[in-house]
């Protein structure tokens, strides 16, 4: 069952960065890489040798790798619908917020090896905004919990919908898009690399480590969505194939509405990136405090 | 138990009369004095029973009582840990042959500075308790100077002194009011004393654990003083105010604002602690920044605890101050890791500069990965033992929201502080270890830097240890923590539950990523590793001068924290077609020492100096002011009506 459930994970987050591409290719009227293209690559790059920097040491290899065991296993504590988490304790929801801290320390402590100042750009943004968009996931997530009364994700996600639920929706939304790096924070398709997030600390990595970290940032995609679904649809009270479906289809909507947000909105200049995060992390406390005040009515 | 305390004590005073003499003596006395030190504590941490002495004299007018409890013995077995490896480091870091003035001198304050450490712990009277601090407060500034023909080393001791003595002072008020309402100097759990006590023994105790504002000695302090005292004074010393605010905490009747107080210092301590952290370039005044941090996060569970105990003992409670108390030697492990870390990075290139370094890992391997795992650890990411700690904390501020009582409203903003301190330091300790160790060295010292000494590296090898293996079975400290929770407040010791899946979680997580990292090593060098230059947009002669700076990497942070640092800046741009020199400074102060703390010292000094005036040795004056002095008081007793 763990291991079925790993497998899901894994073969299907790839499917989502290329559901976006299409997304935008259909809006601009062009027809755009195939769905599958990110498998593609990923194949690709696992067969391709490795350029290190002169100045990296092993860590550069070993830190995506620690990045994307940390991913899967904060994927591995998100519960699926029916299905349930692969791991679920009290308080299981603040390892699976460290647990993406974790691969994001990994992430940048790789970009910084090589002594880029690119690199080091795409480092900083990742963690000063990271702040912001922490702040506003313990706000989403303090919500879900005075809301059911649990400190647990399989708990926590089968929320009764209210006034709360379209706050936390939309603020959950921008917080993806941020820890994501889509536009409006950072543009995924730029080559420009003194704009880039998550691109520009991924610029020297080459073969498996990079397919390794594409793979990761997917996985980390997913994870978001599902998570986004899971808190504001009640799926705990459907029966378990309408509730995987509406999962399926929570998950699709939150790729097209990503796809769609790229589509129609330019990438922010960097000064009002952290208005949009503090904009999330208001909606997220107004669901916090919605959710406080509905228990004490 | 009352052998090992003895022989403890005995082999710390042996240390100090052996520390002239030989430095293998003396040091020998003193692993075996913490060695002994440390067992006792464990014996009541893993025991059931408390360990009491009460003299058959009288000493200073009462019997001389010492006691050793789960609190108390909690902080015993961290000061007795990082008093042994503080005492190796300095073998190596200090030795004789390089500082034949003073090594032997430190040798003696630090043996002293452990065994006053151990009887503050340990003394239950209020009057011995006080000598106790006071030696323990001087030992730390005789440490601190130990190197002192450096101006700036006599300025930030002396600012140490003063501001320890500030809250000596609020101590002094605060064990003789004590005394005052109990009739006896003998400390205990005490109901029927006035509940706003506690606010003194707050600020007194405060001063020494450093949260904000009370920390404006503690960077300078902590930077000033060689490695192995700034690892001690911050993993420890501090800790000992910590120490003082749960002991009366637990035993005082504690008015109900002061939780709110207590979550409210340490929220405000962990965000702008570690804000000012990130704006440091100095590694040592960066690691004691978040010093202020980790206080913060402490007292956040401290206060949460205070909060649950006053409204009915509610179940989150105990976890918070599980974590509390857990992070009390969590802070001191890794905190001590990265200042010996820091101090053998000082030894090799010679200064406390971040931009001046770059690229260690290459020369300094051992160094830097010891590092890298105490800033994972410090960032409270997992599978370290950070983590074990910040999530009970946590644990126990979001139990709290789910009761939504109308008092545990100050878990939500706590809990999201938290986090944001949390994020915050990881990016504080991602740019030192990055610009320390990662990218190219910056200067020639950098580039010519060479390890340090095994004996320097086995220290900071036992305390990584220490960090890893708490992080990943965590069970095995749950016994002592839970008892030191039940000796705060009875009943609520904390059960295995908590751990029960978190701990194996962690292993599997640590053995999975590791496993990891190696495979993907393994499998690129079968692809085919090859080596080049880094990418800088096809530019083939990159500079170190070209790489990211920490001071470029605090920028974002630094901006969103303007209002509150009031930074320095100078600024003078190129101008013209042949630019001659252009400037960019900009520096961030201690903002409450220099902003408010020494304009209020001037502003005394000025109006003390304008009294002066009227003291000029012209006797006709005085008689004037005597006459006028009569006379004043002469109508005041007239307008009163009664001579």
């Amino acid at each position: 069952m763990m291991i079925v459930r790993l497998v899901l994970w894994v073969a299907l987050a790839p499917l989502l960065p290329g559901l976006i591409n299409k997304v935008k290719a259909w809006v601009a009227g062009r027809q755009g890489p195939p769905v599958l293209q990110l498998y593609y690559d990923l194949i690709r790059l696992w067969q391709k040798g490795v350029v290190l920097s002169t100045l990296a040491s092993p860590a550069f290899v070993a830190a995506p790798a620690v990045a994307w065991v940390a991913i899967a296993g904060a994927a591995f504590l998100v519960p699926l619908g029916p299905a349930g988490a692969g791991l679920s304790f009290h308080g299981d929801v603040l390892l699976m917020i460290y647990l993406l801290a974790l691969a994001r320390f990994c992430t940048a402590w790789a970009a910084l090896e090589t002594g880029s100042a690119f690199e080091g750009m795409g480092a900083v943004r990742e963690v000063s905004y990271a702040v912001l968009a922490e702040a506003a996931m313990f706000a989403a997530m303090l919500s879900l919990a005075v809301q059911t009364g649990s400190v647990s994700l399989a708990a926590m996600l089968s929320p009764v919908p209210g006034a709360g639920t379209a706050l936390l929706a939309a603020g959950l939304f921008i917080v993806l898009l941020a820890e994501n790096c889509r536009v409006p924070f950072d543009d995924p398709n730029t080559h420009l690399e003194l704009t880039m997030i998550h691109e520009a600390m991924a610029l020297d990595h080459s073969g498996p480590p990079l397919a390794v970290i594409l793979h990761g940032a997917s996985m980390k995609l997913l994870l978001f969505a599902v998570l986004l679904t899971a808190a504001v649809l009640p799926l705990g009270s459907l029966p378990p194939i309408a509730a995987a479906a509406s999962l399926a289809g929570g998950v699709l909507l939150v790729t097209l509405c990503a796809g769609l947000a790229e589509s129609f909105l330019a990438r922010f200049s960097f000064r009002r990136v952290p208005l949009l995060l503090t904009m999330a992390f208001l909606l997220c406390l107004f669901s916090l405090l919605v959710a406080w005040k509905g228990g004490a009515a | 138990m009352s052998g090992a305390l003895l022989f403890a004590a005995v082999c710390l005073l042996a240390a100090m009369c052996a520390a002239a003499r030989s430095a293998r003596v003396s040091f020998a006395f003193t692993m075996a004095g913490t060695l002994a030190g440390l067992l006792a504590a464990l014996a009541v941490l893993f025991g059931p029973d408390d360990w009491e002495w009460t003299s058959a004299f009288a000493l200073g007018g009462e019997p001389a009582h010492l006691r050793l409890d789960g609190v108390s013995a909690l902080f015993l077995a961290l000061v007795c840990v990082i008093g042994g490896a503080g005492a190796a480091y300095a073998r190596g870091y200090w030795p004789d042959s390089a500082y034949p003035a003073s090594a032997a001198r430190g040798r003696v304050w630090w043996n002293a500075l452990v065994l006053c450490m151990g009887l503050v712990l340990t003394v239950s009277n209020g009057l011995l308790f006080l000598m106790a601090w006071e030696a323990f407060a001087l030992c730390g500034f005789f440490l601190i100077t130990l190197d002192n023909r450096r101006p700036e080393v006599r300025k930030a001791g002396w600012l140490y002194l003063a501001a320890s003595h500030a809250g000596t002072l609020a101590l002094f008020a605060f064990f003789a009011l004590l005394a005052a309402h109990t009739g006896t100097w003998d400390l205990g759990p005490t109901r029927d004393v006035p509940p706003h006590l506690f606010w003194l023994a707050l600020f007194g105790f405060g001063m020494k654990a450093g949260f904000f504002p009370c920390h404006i000695w503690l960077p300078s302090a902590h930077a000033s003083a060689p490695s192995h005292v700034s690892a001690i004074m911050s993993g420890v010393a501090i800790k000992m105010g910590v120490y003082g605010i749960a002991r009366f905490g637990g035993w005082l009747p504690v008015p109900a604002s002061a939780g709110y107080a207590v979550v409210g210092l340490g929220a405000a301590s962990a965000v702008l602690g570690i804000a000012f952290a990130m704006a440091q370039n100095d590694i040592k005044r960066l690691l004691a920044y978040c010093s202020v941090e980790n206080i913060g996060v402490i007292l956040i569970g401290l206060g949460a605890a205070l909060l649950a105990r006053a409204h009915g003992n509610a179940a989150w409670g105990k976890l918070a101050l599980a974590g509390a108390l857990l992070h009390v030697w969590n802070h001191g492990l890794f905190k001590s890791l990265l200042f010996f870390g820091a101090g053998s990075v000082l030894h090799a290139t010679g200064t406390r500069e971040m931009s001046r370094m770059g690229g260690l890992w290459r020369s300094m391997p051992w160094t830097a990965g010891f590092f890298a795992l105490g800033a994972v650890a410090v960032s409270g990411l997992p599978p370290l033992n950070g983590f074990v700690g910040e999530w009970l904390i946590y644990l126990g501020l979001f139990d709290a929201a789910t009761t939504r009582a109308g008092f545990a409203w100050a878990a939500l903003p706590a809990a999201i502080l938290l986090a944001m301190a949390g994020a915050l330091a990881l990016a504080s300790f991602l740019k030192a270890g990055g610009t320390i160790f990662l990218g190219a060295p910056r200067t020639k010292a950098a580039a010519h830097a060479r390890e340090c000494a095994p004996g320097m590296l086995a220290p900071m090898g036992a305390l990584a240890a220490a960090c890893a293996v708490i992080g990943i079975a965590p069970a095995l400290v749950l016994p002592a923590i839970s008892r030191a929770a039940g000796s705060w407040n009875p009943g609520w010791s904390v059960t295995g539950a908590p751990f029960s899946i978190l701990g194996p979680a962690q292993f599997v997580l640590a053995a999975l990523a590791a496993a990891a990292g190696f495979l993907l090593w393994k499998k690129s060098r079968s692809n085919g590793l090859r080596r080049d230059l880094t990418w800088d947009c096809g530019y083939r002669e990159p500079t170190p001068r070209m790489q990211y700076t920490g001071g470029s990497f605090a920028g974002i942070v630094a901006g969103w924290f303007r209002w509150f640092f009031w930074p320095e800046r100078r600024f003078r741009r190129p101008r013209g077609p042949f630019p001659s020199a252009s400037l960019r400074l900009e520096r961030v102060p201690e903002t409450v020492l220099e902003r408010l703390v020494e304009p209020a010292g001037a502003l005394i000094t000025r109006l003390s100096d304008a009294a002066l005036g009227l003291q000029h040795g012209r006797l006709q004056a005085y008689i004037l002011y005597l006459v006028a002095g009569l006379a004043t008081l002469g109508v005041f007793v007239f307008l009163e009506g009664k001579p």
